[in-house]
């Protein structure tokens, strides 16, 4: 284990992609101290910044208030992560395995482009979670985000694939252009959720305002879903999946594409 | 050379079985009886792959907890020569026989074997470009839009080294006595995880040898040396001891050796009863199947 | 300075401009120029190297509003591109296939080209493609004119005012402060503003009574011969990539002859067939009938499978473009002068038309006898990055590694080209005509492209045996520019600043007053703000051109 507490803000966000298991795992303890981290233009030392204790090992312990600590866990294989405070932006970027998980708030850009492993932040997260970078034809291709509370703009924006829930609410354009994965908006969305949707799944637990171009087709309960209901609840997070409680009222959209998509809202009995 | 027990003389010898592939299909629905409805359906004409091109049974009934969607389930075993044959066999059974029952779902059970073939994604066409995929942990399914609601299928299924036609005869003094054995063995037999027996009820009343002495060009011929009628007869070598009437087969298709051990060892104790004079199996000599199960070697389990 | 004097000692020299073909000889350098001999100076031991004059790219997209625009275009190609850190020597920048201007220059120079020429500036933004080239360090420049869409132009043509179009196309010249006369798509770049395309050469053009596009090819290649510019007109034939447009292709050569052109990228006009799924080589033809108009130049315009970035001004052509790749698109409109068109594009060996279009051009190269009149370009970004041109250059020059490669393709594609058929294999001393001492001569840069005594120390320095990837010159051991020696075992070591050649050519002044008229009831922007002030190129070159005699 590796425990890195940060013990000096930096004055702008710094640039720390080396905050990563694929870094550190075969790195003695000076030799973590003495990586590059990038303040503005300038190259520091890790050790400027954060005090480390440990060496050689694919488990990293982040603790502190690291909201402007950018790309931890950027394009990480293997190992954990635990951030104990906040994280800054594209926590887990390009990531392709391994588990990263934040006690606090993220921001912006969580798992962008990400192909692979766990992302689970228990506060809320920022704009573009899972998304695709600018000019990217996709965002996420695989590997799970959790997010405990709420979400910003365009969460799993041009999506492939992969599986993104908000426990709470997300703001506008969820899903914005997806073209495949699965998000699951825990107490729904703003506005414009599924606009230019391709293919893929927005799943809604709470009622939400729709686009004229999504069509009403039925209310059902999709068998897929149980097999989402297994794997989410073995990390926490209970998706309805009994006809018993509800069903789900099925959209298909975008027609403005037109897209192969989906949104499912719950509507639970009794209602 | 022959053992005993419980007074059945059991004969030194094996039983020679092959190398098959095979898979293994989950279904699940929901209810237990619309899986068992959908298995039964699709593992049935499925005796020997001679005839039927593939070899089918029902392994066990599965609990919601131990399916992919938490639903009540039934897994299917499919035995065949090769993953080709065995890819198209899949292909027609579960578009003709789980597709179109009610509630069902239709999962991979061998999901750690290296070689896998396609049957969901063939069968997704029947949704007409109207289907969709789901992609989870690494596997797809596909979800083909039906008059009840969505079938879900997975898209690849796992196929594996198998072996097939494990055996024991069952030979006794009247055909009720030697029914009665049987199907105490098939009752034991049908709780071996890993393994099934593709005849009706189990059993096999018309045990078969390769090929036919006074005619051309068969296949398979009535395995003489142990039809009860012909015992005497000028031309017919006899392997049946005095007293005994009736025999009758078992079958067992199993996915590795010990699933057949276990499955042979039970239903031979379990057919060690009144009216059974010996219990022995069919071989060829150990020249054409590479799998040989002793008698005495499984009794010793 | 002791520094600026050089002897290149030991190489093996390929200087085919003064018929020098792989001989062991000194190069001496001072000054800045090729000098014939040096008792002192710095001494490069060049004993089992090949010596080459600095490469020259007659045909490249590097500068300006076109190029800005398609970098806008693909933030994620920035993402993956190769990253020039900043130091004290060199600015930072991103390469990639949309290289910034920084960049740029060391790309170039990294890979021992010493001038580019920008074959595509409209006046209006000529401004932004001087800011640029002013920014891309190391190499000298030139820059071609956008004129065969001009409306004023052409206007003057269909109205038979030769003498008149002249002068304005001098005083275009001289406003834009550039080298040479570009012409895309003649009469297809205009009709694009309503929509449409110039297909036929014979027939008038969108908008017009009875202006054809062969006429403009024509009338612009008598004004580039009148005005007696260094560079003949630089000519993009129109049906650029259009299965069947060998046909075309010849039709221009006729229509030329009389006048010296540069026909550019001439693959992407090389194709036979009726259709996009019966497209197929037309190199055969077009390098026979190519072989038969002595008055020609060309370049390859190469394609390399991997990523590319088209960008050109041939705005209908690029829509069309995007309708087949069904991805992004960017269109601009130049007002009354031209336009372009950007479409991000992946040529892939498994697709036959793209199969196709890499053997032609490498055909093209093989099947053309004249070394001198064909030379080495990939259309950069159109058909490949210029810094694959070594790729190129192991294609010509091996023929097995060039059958192994044809061979990989799909055998619906062999069966369309006869790439597989020819057996000619480049030398070193055709090599360094196709990318040095042809192109030089072409441009009419009688001091580049070659070692003789007078030229411009511009020299590269390759090891003589290729790298592990089979690539002769991937990295020159060494580059000297200007007499500078700028790249080292293939660092960039010392950045200089380029000259930037132009031309003034003799026009009447008085045709200012026709033009300026016409400007202010046409164009959006004020006429004094028009023409490029000469101060806002920083190492001009100038050309003075008399009129011509008669």
């Amino acid at each position: 284990m590796i425990t890195l507490t940060l013990v000096e803000q930096p004055v702008v966000p710094l640039e720390a992609e080396v905050l990563c298991p694929d870094v550190m795992a075969s790195l003695s303890h000076e030799a973590i101290r003495a990586l590059p981290v990038c303040l503005g233009k300038r190259q520091r030392r890790l050790d400027d910044f954060f005090r480390v204790e440990g060496e050689a090992s694919d488990e990293l312990e982040i603790r502190g208030d690291a909201a402007k600590i950018k790309w931890i866990g950027r394009a990480m294989t293997r190992g954990r992560i635990v951030v104990n405070g906040n994280a800054g932006m594209h926590l887990g970027a390009y990531m392709r395995g391994g588990a990263i998980e934040v006690s606090g708030n993220a921001s912006d850009w969580v798992g962008a482009e990400m192909s692979g492993g766990l992302i689970r932040v228990r506060g809320n997260v920022g704009g573009q979670t899972g998304a695709a970078y600018r000019g990217s034809v996709s965002g996420m291709r695989d590997g799970t985000i959790l997010v405990g509370r709420d979400a910003g703009l365009e969460v799993g924006m041009r999506m492939k694939r992969g599986t993104i829930v908000v426990s709470g609410r997300a703001r506008d354009f969820a899903g914005l252009q997806m073209k495949g994965g699965t998000i699951i908006l825990g107490r729904g969305a703003e506005l414009r959720t599924g606009a230019w949707m391709v293919r893929g799944t927005i799943i809604s637990l709470h009622p939400i305002p729709l686009l004229p171009t999504f069509a009403y087709a039925c209310a059902y309960l999709p068998a897929f879903v149980r097999l989402y209901a297994r794997h989410l609840g073995t990390l926490g997070f209970t998706l309805p999946c009994d006809e018993v409680s509800g069903v789900y009222a099925r959209y298909t959209g975008d027609a403005a594409v037109p897209g192969k998509g989906e949104i499912l809202v719950w509507n639970p009995r009794g209602n | 050379m022959a053992t005993e027990r419980n007074g059945v003389r059991i004969v030194d010898t094996f039983a020679e079985a092959f190398d098959m592939r095979a898979a293994r299909v989950i279904i699940t629905a929901a209810t237990p009886a619309w899986a068992r409805t959908a298995a039964q359906s699709m593992a049935g004409f499925a005796t020997s792959v001679i005839g039927c091109k593939v070899e089918a049974g029902i392994e066990a009934e599965l609990l919601p907890g131990e399916t992919s969607d938490g639903r009540p389930g039934v897994s299917v075993l499919l035995f065949a020569f090769n993953a080709e044959g065995l890819a198209s066999r899949l292909v027609d059974r579960v578009g003709q026989t789980v597709l179109t029952c009610p509630t069902t779902a239709c999962f991979d059970g061998l999901p750690d074997a290296s070689e896998r073939v396609t049957v969901g994604g063939v069968l997704r066409h029947f949704g007409d470009r109207l289907q969709s995929s789901k992609f989870l942990d690494g596997r797809r399914f596909w979800r083909i839009p039906v008059m009840e609601g969505e079938f879900l299928v997975e898209e690849a299924f796992g196929v594996q080294d198998a072996i097939g036609g494990g055996n024991f005869l069952i030979l006794g003094s009247d055909p009720g006595a030697v029914l009665a054995a049987a199907e105490a063995a098939v009752e034991a037999m049908r709780k071996v995880r890993g393994a099934i027996l593709p005849f009706p009820g189990g059993i096999v009343r018309s045990g078969s040898k390769v090929g036919a002495k006074r005619y051309k060009n068969m296949v398979a011929s009535t395995n003489e040396a142990y039809c009860p009628t012909v015992r005497g007869r000028v031309g017919v070598a006899s392997a049946l001891p005095d007293g005994v009437n009736s025999a009758l087969e078992i079958v067992v298709d199993g996915l590795d050796r010990p699933a057949i051990e276990r499955a042979l060892g039970v239903g031979i104790k379990a057919a060690c009863r009144p009216g059974v004079i010996e219990i022995s199996a069919g071989n060829y000599g150990g020249r054409l199947g590479k799998h040989h199960f002793g008698l005495h070697e499984l009794l010793q389990g | 300075m002791a520094s600026d004097r050089i002897r290149i000692t030991g190489g093996t020299v390929y200087d085919p401009a003064n018929d020098v073909d792989g001989v062991i000889q000194d190069v001496c350098i001072d000054g800045g120029r090729i000098v014939s001999q040096l008792d002192d100076g710095r001494r490069i031991d060049a004993s089992g190297m090949i010596v080459f004059p600095g490469g020259v790219d007659v045909h490249t997209h590097v500068a300006g509003a076109a190029l800005n625009f398609a970098r806008g275009l693909v933030p994620e190609n920035h993402r993956m591109a190769r990253k020039f850190l900043h130091g004290p020597e060199r600015r930072a920048g991103l390469g990639g296939m949309t290289p910034t201007t920084f960049a740029t220059g060391y790309l170039y120079a990294g890979m021992g080209w010493t001038t580019v020429n920008e074959a595509a500036v409209p006046i209006l933004s000529a401004k932004h493609t001087h800011e640029e080239l002013h920014d891309t360090p190391i190499v000298d420049k030139s820059c071609l004119l956008l004129m065969a869409n001009n409306e004023i132009v052409l206007d003057l043509l269909e109205a038979g005012e030769v003498e008149r179009a002249r002068h304005v196309v001098g005083w275009l010249t001289w406003a834009a402060k550039v080298y040479g006369i570009k012409a895309v798509n003649p009469g297809g770049v205009v009709a694009w503003k309503w929509g449409k395309n110039a297909r036929a050469l014979h027939e008038p053009i969108e908008g017009y009574r009875s202006l054809t596009p062969a006429q403009i090819i024509s009338g612009l290649a008598a004004i580039v011969d009148d005005l007696d510019l260094p560079h003949p007109l630089h000519l993009h034939c129109n049906n650029l990539g259009m299965p069947g447009n060998v046909a075309t292709t010849i039709e221009t050569m006729k229509v030329l002859e009389g006048h010296r052109a540069h026909l550019a990228h001439l693959q992407f006009h090389a194709y036979d067939g009726e259709g996009w799924d019966t497209m197929r080589s037309g190199a055969t033809a077009v390098a026979e009938a190519f072989n038969a108009h002595p008055n020609l130049t060309t370049d390859a315009g190469a394609v390399l499978f991997g990523d590319a970035v088209t960008i050109t001004a041939d705005g209908p052509w690029q829509h069309l473009l995007y309708q087949l790749t069904g991805r992004k698109w960017g269109n601009l409109d130049v007002e009354n002068e031209t336009g372009c068109g950007i479409v991000p594009y992946v040529y892939k060996d498994r697709n036959l038309v793209n199969a196709v279009q890499w053997a032609v051009g490498l055909e093209l190269l093989l099947l053309i006898d004249d070394p001198w009149r064909v030379f080495l370009t990939t259309d950069h970004p159109n058909g490949g990055c210029f810094w694959r041109y070594p790729e190129i250059v192991q294609l010509l020059m091996d023929v097995e590694f060039r059958k192994e490669q044809v061979r990989k393709l799909p055998s619906a594609a062999q069966q369309r080209i006869v790439l597989g058929d020819l057996g000619r294999q480049y030398t070193l001393s055709e090599i360094a005509i196709i990318t040095s001492a042809g192109p030089a001569r072409a441009l009419g840069l009688q001091q580049k492209g070659h070692l003789g005594v007078g030229a411009d120390a511009d020299v590269t320095i390759y090891p003589a045996k290729p790298d592990e990837k089979g690539f002769l010159f991937s990295y020159p051991r060494y580059v000297i520019k200007g007499g500078e020696i700028v790249v080292e075992e293939g660092d960039v070591i010392a950045v200089s600043e380029g000259r930037e050649f132009i031309v003034r050519p003799a026009y009447d002044d008085q045709i200012e007053e026709y033009i300026r008229p016409l400007f202010q009831q046409v164009y959006t922007m004020s006429f004094e703000n028009y023409p490029v002030e000469i101060e806002r190129l920083r190492r001009p070159e100038l050309m003075t051109l008399g009129p011509k005699p008669a």
